[in-house]
Parts: structure tokens; C-alpha cells; sequence
């Protein structure tokens, strides 16, 4: 591999990795509030994504634009998921069945995306698809360093609300002792409903960020929630940072695997990663204690 | 068929001495589904019907292999398709690239499939809940991945055409009719491995990993090697249906053998018929495998039937978590309505403990 290559890999998988960043922070905040795998995140990605597409399809705006809707949209459906849905099932057995419940959602979304506008794929396309910028030898797209940038700021803001506001506080000690936090006066029901919507909004986001880039069709939301959850549990179930950083280390190992094994054998490195995390680290490398318990 | 249904009969009766009007109950209804097991190819008006009734009994293997581990250990697998793929893949495999006989490359895949379950387990069992289910979903994705890109090997995209075990001189609905006993030989097998599992020690360990991991381990369960057990021995019996199914039909599709949604029948069919009960599966498989069948001649192949098995699936996970038959049997004794599963099964085993005593 030469080195100009290298590099262009390297800021692709970079660039990749940030997406992941932001995506896999959501999954990891359901299931911090509510010890709950959401299968169905990715299927909200991808929703998100043909909303772009329909909304720059039909108003020929910018798809950045439908970011106005469906973030808080998506908000409140993730409110009242968490609320309604995911509140209604058994305590004892929450972690299974939510599972089974999102994954029900999961395949009613991807039908649903299919029924109403079938299974071609589709594609935006701008004025500026095609354009990339060039910087010492490696070219960018530039809707890649816009997704980038879309995740990057995404991810900054959650950071801020986590660390700065009250909500923040209320919602990480709901994380990490849900009675404790009850006990000091929290409504854990209603962060819990938050968080979910939280995490709901960062699937609007990404699904944005994805329409611009990619060709997308109903069962794409497979080919990403496959590696959301590898990880999240290489970087530690409910800890943000870990699977942040799990994010960029496993978008860029795809990255630099793709030069010389394609793109399908580069994906396994997200399972090889997850089974092998499994054996020798089944709480994850970045801290989450959670894993232990759960 | 009745080298399958006498062990699944005799042994009842032997359990206690005095025959009650329920154990009769239950052996009149055993006696006639092994009737109707064995009169449905006589009894099928077409070939079409009676190769509805093959994926019906394909399912219900699948389903009750499935519910030896998701039954008995509470663990929720949701890429169980990835066992009945690969047992299918390994059995055209063996048959096509070393010339062995159909039925030992079926039994061999099986265990091949149930060696490959031995990694998968330790990786996925070894921390609760959360991580098995994330491993078997993986795995299901990970194999579509390789499946349909390693060509030379697999055949990839493109599919393997799985020779036939009999001859062309055998026809259609022969074939079918053939298949149709050999599954039910097989989901005989299931079911009374189930049913040996479920009275055995083995038994009694997983049902308490069941119902509180922490106090089974406690009190001395063996709890990693019984459910590494449980998950190879399910895993072996979904390879079996995988590979028998795929002798039948003769053709591979890694879309389909490595399919998330098949995974899913096995679950919504084991959980809507009652994941605690022996038959439960089975007669889940009946339903939704023939709402499946109607919903595809009726509908066709759309998008629409993700949907109603989403829908579907919610509902049972929201509304019946236990099962129908669980939840009709309340609703006959009247129990209160927030019975929860923990009240449900100490009972069980209360009912258990005064027979053993007896």
C-alpha cells in the first residue's frame, strides 16, 4: 500500500468513524437509561435518510434542511417509545424482550419503507456530490467531511448537555444507579423517555448525514446496526466515550482493510472485533462497568 | 411414523401409577396429532398442500430446536437461522465436494454446525443477556456477508443446487411426501429431546438459570457449561433442519438461508405458542407458518409481510410474552391478570416437586 493511498484511507476511515461515533453514541445511551438494545435504531437511520431524500425530492431544498423536522420529530417518537412501548414490558425480563420489541419495529419500518416507495434504491443528488477538496494529496468529498461535520458537532453538543446541564446530571445518574437517582428526587421515568428521545434525535442526524452520501434502500439498516453493536460492546455497553472511540479505531481499521480485502471482508473486522472483545473482554475496553451485569 | 410417537407416549403413564383425566387428556391429544402427522399425505388434496404441510413441519423442527435453548435458559436468540443456514450449506457442501451420502452428510453437518456453536457459545455466554442476543444477530449477518461473497467456495450470490437424495424416478409428490415424514421424524426426535431435557437434571438447572441466573449459580448450577449445552444441542437439531430442508427443496440462497426473518419465525412461532410448554412451538409453527404461506399466495412477496411479522411480533412481545397457550390456560383458571412469569413457573415446579414425591 503506498503511502498516498494510506493516507486517503486513513481520512476516509476517519471521516467514517465519526458517523459511527455519533450513531453508536445513541445506542449507547438506550441502553445506559434503560438497559435496552435497540435494534431499531439503525431502521430509524435509514427512515431518516429516505425522509431527506423524499424532502429534497419533492421541495428540491437541500436534504440538510429536513434536519428542521426530523430531529425534533424524532425526538418526541423516541420519547414516546420509551414512554408508551418500551415502559409497558416486564421488568425482569426488559433486556430480552426490548430487544424483541425494537426488533419488531425494526422490520415494520423496513417494510414500510419498502411498501411506500418500494425497494429501488435511491440516491440525492446536488450540486456538490460530486465536488471534493484536496488536501496534501488526499481528496475529500466533500458530503463526507459535511456528515463529518454533522457528527462531529452532534456529538460535541450531546457532550455538552451530558456534562453541563442539570438534565445531563439527572440522566448520568440515572445511568449509573437508577434508584439512587430516584432517591435524591429524580423522575427516572421521565430521563429515561429523554434520553430515549436523545438517542432517537442522533439517528435523525446520521440518517441525514447517510442520504447524502450513500445509495440507500429498505434493508441497508442491516449493514449498520451489525457494527453499531460490535461497537458498543468493544468500546463497553452504556459508556459513550468507549464507544466513541471504538467507533473511530473500528472505521478506520475497515478503512485501511478495504485497500486490499474489499469492502465486504473488511466489514467482518467489526465481528471479528466483537468476538474477540467477547473472549477476552466481555466488558468492553473503555471503561462500562454495566457490561458486567447486563 | 410410530417408532416416533411410542417413546413420546409410553414413558407418560409410567410416571405415576394412577391415570388422571388430565395425563388421559394429554395422551388422547398426542394420539391424534401423531394420527394427523400421519394421515396429512393422504389426506392432501394436491402436492401444493402437501408441500405447505413440508415448510409447516421444516418450521416446527426449526422452531423446537430453537426453544432448547430460548425455552430453557431465557436467552433470546435471534440469529438462530444462522445454524439452519449453515446446516444446509454443510450438508449440500459435503455431499458436492466429497461425494458423501446424503443422509451422513446431513447428520455430519449437524455436528460440524454443533462444533462451530461450542465458540460462539463460550464468546456469547459468558456475560448475560445483552451480549448473546447482539452475538446472534452478528453472526446471521456475518455469514450473509461471507456466504454471498466467498465464491469459489459457496457458490456466493449466485446459490448451490443441492443434488437430490432420491433418484428422478421418485416424483414430486412422492418427494414431498417422503420429506414430509422424514421432518417428522425429526421433529419426533426434537420433541423428545426436549421433553428427556426438560425432566433431567440438566433440565432442572437450565429452568433455574431461567428464572434467577444469580441464585442457580449460587446454589451450585453449573451455569456456563449447562447453557453451552443447551445452545450446541439446539444448535445441532436447527442444523439437522437446515440440511433436511435443504435436500428438499435442492437450492441455496444465502439471502435466504442467512435471513434475519427467519431467525424471527422461529422466535415469534416459539413465543406465541409458549416458549415453556412442548408443543408450544410446534403449534406456533402451525399458525404462523400457515399465515405466512396464505399471507405470501394471497399478498405475493411485498414488503407488506415484513410489516404484518413486525406488528405481529410486537403484539405477542407486549400483550403475550408467555405464550398463547400460557395465556389462555390463565384466562380458563381465572388466575389474576398480573400473574408474572416468575408466579407461573414456581407453581410448575411446586406441581413438579408433589409429583416426584408421590
Amino acid at each position: 500500500m503506498t503511502g498516498a493511498l494510506f493516507a486517503q484511507s486513513l481520512v476516509l476511515g476517519v471521516l467514517l468513524g465519526g458517523l459511527y461515533a455519533l450513531l453508536a453514541a445513541g445506542l449507547t445511551l438506550y441502553f445506559g437509561v434503560m438497559r435496552v438494545v435497540m435494534i431499531a435504531h439503525s431502521a430509524f437511520l435509514i427512515l431518516a435518510a429516505y425522509l431527506a431524500w423524499y424532502f429534497h425530492e419533492t421541495s428540491g431544498l437541500d436534504p440538510l434542511l429536513s434536519l428542521v423536522i426530523t430531529v425534533p420529530l424524532f425526538f418526541v417518537v423516541g420519547y414516546g417509545m420509551q414512554r408508551f412501548l418500551v415502559s409497558r414490558l416486564r421488568p425482569i425480563s426488559l433486556t430480552t424482550m426490548s430487544v424483541l420489541l425494537t426488533f419488531a419495529i425494526a422490520l415494520t419500518i423496513e417494510g414500510l419503507l419498502g411498501f411506500v416507495w418500494t425497494g429501488t434504491q435511491r440516491r440525492v443528488q446536488l450540486g456538490y456530490s460530486g465536488t471534493s477538496i484536496e488536501v496534501a494529496g488526499v481528496s475529500i468529498a466533500v458530503v463526507k467531511l459535511i456528515a463529518f461535520a454533522l457528527a462531529a458537532i452532534s456529538l460535541g453538543a450531546l457532550f455538552v448537555i451530558l456534562r453541563k446541564t442539570s438534565f445531563g446530571r439527572a440522566l448520568r445518574a440515572t445511568t449509573q444507579h437508577p434508584e439512587a437517582a430516584r432517591l435524591v428526587g429524580i423522575d427516572t421515568d421521565r430521563v429515561a423517555g429523554l434520553g430515549f428521545g436523545l438517542g432517537l434525535a442522533t439517528a435523525a442526524i446520521g440518517g441525514t448525514a447517510l442520504a447524502l452520501d450513500y445509495t440507500i434502500y429498505p434493508s441497508l439498516h442491516w449493514h449498520w446496526i451489525g457494527p453499531l453493536m460490535a461497537i458498543i460492546v468493544v468500546g463497553g455497553l452504556g459508556s459513550i466515550p468507549g464507544a466513541a472511540i471504538a467507533a473511530l479505531l473500528l472505521g478506520v481499521a475497515a478503512s485501511l482493510l478495504q485497500v486490499p480485502l474489499g469492502t465486504t471482508w473488511a466489514q467482518t473486522v467489526f465481528y471479528l472485533a466483537l468476538f474477540v472483545t467477547l473472549m477476552i473482554r466481555p466488558q468492553g475496553f473503555f471503561g462500562g462497568r454495566l457490561a458486567q451485569r447486563f | 411414523m410410530p417408532n416416533a410417537s411410542s417413546p413420546t407416549a409410553a414413558p407418560a403413564p409410567t410416571r405415576s401409577g394412577r391415570p388422571t383425566a388430565a395425563r388421559v387428556a394429554r395422551i388422547a391429544g398426542l394420539l391424534a396429532l401423531v394420527a394427523v402427522v400421519l394421515l396429512f399425505p393422504s389426506l392432501a388434496p394436491d402436492p401444493f398442500i402437501l408441500s405447505v404441510g413440508v415448510v409447516i413441519l421444516s418450521y416446527a423442527v426449526l422452531a423446537t430446536s430453537w426453544n432448547l435453548v430460548g425455552g430453557f435458559t431465557g436467552y433470546i436468540s435471534l440469529g438462530h437461522a444462522a445454524y439452519s443456514g449453515l446446516g444446509g450449506y454443510a450438508t449440500a457442501l459435503l455431499i458436492l465436494r466429497t461425494g458423501l451420502d446424503p443422509w451422513l452428510a446431513l447428520i455430519a453437518g449437524g455436528l460440524i454446525v454443533a462444533l462451530i456453536a461450542i465458540p460462539v457459545g463460550i464468546a456469547s455466554l459468558r456475560v448475560r443477556g445483552a451480549s448473546f442476543v447482539i452475538v446472534s444477530i452478528a453472526l446471521v449477518l456475518i455469514l450473509q456477508l461471507t456466504f454471498q461473497s466467498w465464491h469459489d467456495f459457496t457458490g456466493g450470490s449466485g446459490g448451490l443446487r443441492v443434488p437430490r437424495p432420491f433418484g428422478t424416478e421418485v416424483l414430486r409428490p412422492e418427494q414431498h411426501e417422503r420429506f414430509f415424514y422424514l421432518h417428522a421424524v425429526l421433529l419426533a426426535l426434537a420433541l423428545l429431546t426436549w421433553w428427556a431435557i426438560e425432566r433431567s437434571r440438566l433440565g432442572a438447572g437450565l429452568k433455574a438459570i431461567r428464572e434467577d441466573e444469580d441464585k442457580a449459580q449460587a446454589l451450585g448450577v453449573p451455569t456456563f457449561a449447562y447453557k453451552l449445552t443447551a445452545l450446541v444441542t439446539s444448535a445441532f437439531f436447527t442444523a439437522l433442519g437446515g440440511g433436511l430442508y435443504a435436500l428438499w427443496f435442492g437450492y441455496l440462497d444465502p439471502i435466504f438461508q442467512f435471513s434475519i426473518l427467519v431467525g424471527t419465525y422461529m422466535v415469534l412461532m416459539s413465543l406465541l405458542g409458549g416458549v415453556r410448554s412442548l408443543f408450544g412451538p410446534l403449534l406456533g409453527a402451525v399458525v404462523v407458518g400457515y399465515a405466512v404461506e396464505v399471507f405470501k399466495s394471497q399478498y405475493g412477496d411485498t414488503q407488506l409481510h415484513l410489516v404484518a411479522t413486525g406488528v405481529l411480533l410486537g403484539l405477542v412481545v407486549l400483550f403475550m410474552p408467555d405464550g398463547v397457550i400460557p395465556a389462555l390456560t390463565s384466562f380458563v383458571n381465572r388466575r389474576r391478570r398480573a400473574a408474572s412469569i416468575r408466579e407461573v413457573s414456581a407453581e410448575e415446579l411446586a406441581n413438579q416437586r408433589e409429583e416426584a414425591a408421590r
